[in-house]
């Protein structure tokens, strides 16, 4: 059964079971379908022949209702974050040929019409539903991640992508019910956000939402507690902030604790388990191109395999394969370091630009491969441990961030050629992104404003230092190691 | 310590984690006034503030902090010299 059916037979079985539950309001199954018939005659009735249609998110049930309006009508969804700059929203717009936005109130994008999400009639009805959803290789979804040279990039979905998502998650026998109670906690743009909604709807379970106002980290905290969440999907961030005050927190309920999108350090993990005392806890893995994750490694105290204190990712879900690749696409043997490089079912067509396509992707014997820009070995237990990166790029709270974005956009903005983004760690120990200019100190207010209308908030810098002159490796160009230890120094 | 005081204190801390010198707090500031008073420097916040006091926040204490001076009330039961 596809993942559309899922839904509908957890639909049939429970309409006045609770789907969600977003700032303390609950809404039934009957209710959230309601709405999506209501929007789905919206959608035939303004743009039925458009294939790409834009949600702009929030935390609402109109957001989410208009995702599952799209998918069962077999449209792509492309969800449109409000508080991006416009600049962004506009490439996002354009790459993902978005003519119609969906919103709860009326917004104003350039060259996009919006419909009006709100204002829906109780009463509307069911959806109606075929027999059988064959989407197939249609795009479901298409997120947008960072890009090297100042463009996002368009990663789509499939159906199929999806199906064998759900599919090999339910393999891994989490024996997801009804009774469960699931936090989503990620933006929609955010592809984590996909299994923290769509796995609960298609076993008739509730998804609690986390406000996208105020602060997000208390939020999860009063949301874990305060409705007993028993499945929750979090990235490691959270517990970086939660640590100092892991001896207050008993959460009896939790069932499965996953963690995805950033490095799971072990000592955090380990004390974290005193937390869910009943959980089983996981470290999940998967780049944004292999649909949400397609590796896990089960946690067992005592038992932690890691590579300087980062858990291991662990082996490929059903459906999905992963080697070690050399830069010549050639597979390296076990215990050797390479390239993760994922295959199998789970796996993007290719982004929305093709040239892009090329440089990430490659065949061998017929089979497609993705090569993450992870650095790994496989051990004798066939997991995986990831070592670092083959390029500038980091996660900051989960999010994707290609380092060179940022400097591309501080070059333009400020003209100087030599600027330099570097990721280091604060106070509590998470990752963050510094800024060093080569040059004399200057006022850095007017950049940050500038920068601020052409990126998203987490690829911020959280602090900007000056260099006088830059230091150079012995190839003559800048030696970012060297930089890296000089503002660790000055912090 | 007088609340007039504590706020001048976290005044400094504040504003040197939001990298604005002529920040100025008052007990009814929230954090979407302050900008760059984010989720994220929200923890760091807390952790400055409890370095700077010598003083330990429980996390139901810090989940009741809806603006400035719920830290200072809090601040104060905690018996600051």
């Amino acid at each position: 059964m596809n993942f559309l059916n899922k839904i509908i037979a957890a639909l049939k079985a429970h309409p006045g079971r609770q789907a969600f539950c977003i700032q303390d309001t609950f809404y039934t199954y009957s209710q959230l379908f309601s709405r999506v018939a209501s929007i789905q005659s919206k959608i035939n009735e303004n743009c039925p022949g458009e294939q790409n249609v834009g949600i702009v998110i929030n935390d609402d049930i109109e957001t989410y209702a208009s995702i599952l309006a799209l998918l069962f009508l077999g449209k792509t969804y492309i969800p449109v974050h409000p508080g991006y700059p416009s600049d962004r929203v506009g490439q996002i717009l354009e790459q993902g040929s978005i003519k119609y936005l969906l919103s709860k109130k009326e917004v104003a994008y350039n060259g996009a019409e919006t419909i009006v999400t709100g204002g829906y009639t109780p009463g509307s009805g069911i959806a109606p539903v075929p027999p059988e959803f064959a989407f197939g290789n249609t795009n479901a979804y298409i997120l947008f991640t960072s890009g090297s040279t100042g463009v996002p990039k368009g990663v789509p979905i499939t159906y199929h992508n999806l199906d064998s998502f759900v599919s090999a998650f339910d393999a891994l026998g989490y024996g997801a019910t009804e009774q469960d109670r699931f936090l989503q906690m990620f933006e929609l743009t955010f592809d984590l956000s996909v299994m923290s909604y769509l796995v609960p709807l298609c076993h008739g379970a509730c998804v609690y939402t986390i406000p996208d106002n105020g602060m997000k980290f208390m939020s999860i905290y009063n949301v874990l507690v305060k409705h007993n969440i028993t499945f929750a999907l979090m990235v490691p961030s959270v517990l970086a902030n939660l640590r100092p005050y892991f001896e207050e927190i008993d959460l009896q309920d939790m069932r499965v604790s996953l963690f995805c999108g950033e490095a799971l350090y072990k000592d955090v993990v380990t004390e974290w388990m005193a937390c869910v005392p009943n959980a089983r806890v996981e470290n999940v893995y998967g780049p944004t191109e292999a649909t949400i994750f397609c590796l896990t490694y089960q946690i067992n105290p005592g038992q932690i395999t890691d590579y300087n204190g980062i858990v291991a990712i662990g082996a490929p879900m059903a459906g999905m394969g992963a080697i070690l690749a050399d830069e010549h696409n050639k597979q390296l043997p076990d215990g050797e370091r390479g390239e993760l490089c994922l295959h199998g079912d789970q796996l993007t067509p290719g982004y929305l630009d093709p040239e892009k396509t090329k440089l990430a992707f490659f065949e061998v014997d017929g089979i497609r491969y993705y090569r993450t820009g992870d650095i790994s070995f496989r051990n004798e237990a066939g997991d995986f441990i990831y070592c670092g990166r083959v390029d500038h790029q980091v996660k900051i709270q989960g999010f994707r961030v290609e380092l060179s974005e940022v400097e591309f956009h501080l070059r333009a903005i400020t003209g100087s050629s030599n600027v330099v983004a570097l990721a280091t760690s604060n106070a509590n120990g998470l990752t963050q992104i510094d800024v060093i200019f080569e040059g004399e100190k200057a006022d850095t207010e007017p950049v940050m404003d500038a920068l601020k209308t052409k990126v998203p908030t987490y690829m911020l810098p959280a602090q900007i230092h000056f260099v006088t002159t830059f230091p150079l490796n012995t190839s003559g160009k800048t030696d970012r190691k060297a930089l890296q230890k000089m503002i660790v120094q000055t912090i | 310590m007088e609340d007039q005081e504590i706020l001048s204190q976290l005044n400094t801390i504040i504003g040197g984690a939001v990298r604005k010198k002529d920040l100025l707090l008052t007990p009814e500031t929230t954090a979407k006034d302050v900008p760059g008073w984010d989720s994220l420097t929200h923890m760091i916040i807390i952790d400055s503030i409890e370095k700077h006091f010598k003083v330990k926040f429980k996390l139901n204490e810090i989940m009741n902090f809806k603006n400035v001076g719920d830290t200072i009330a809090c601040l104060q039961t905690k018996g600051l010299k």
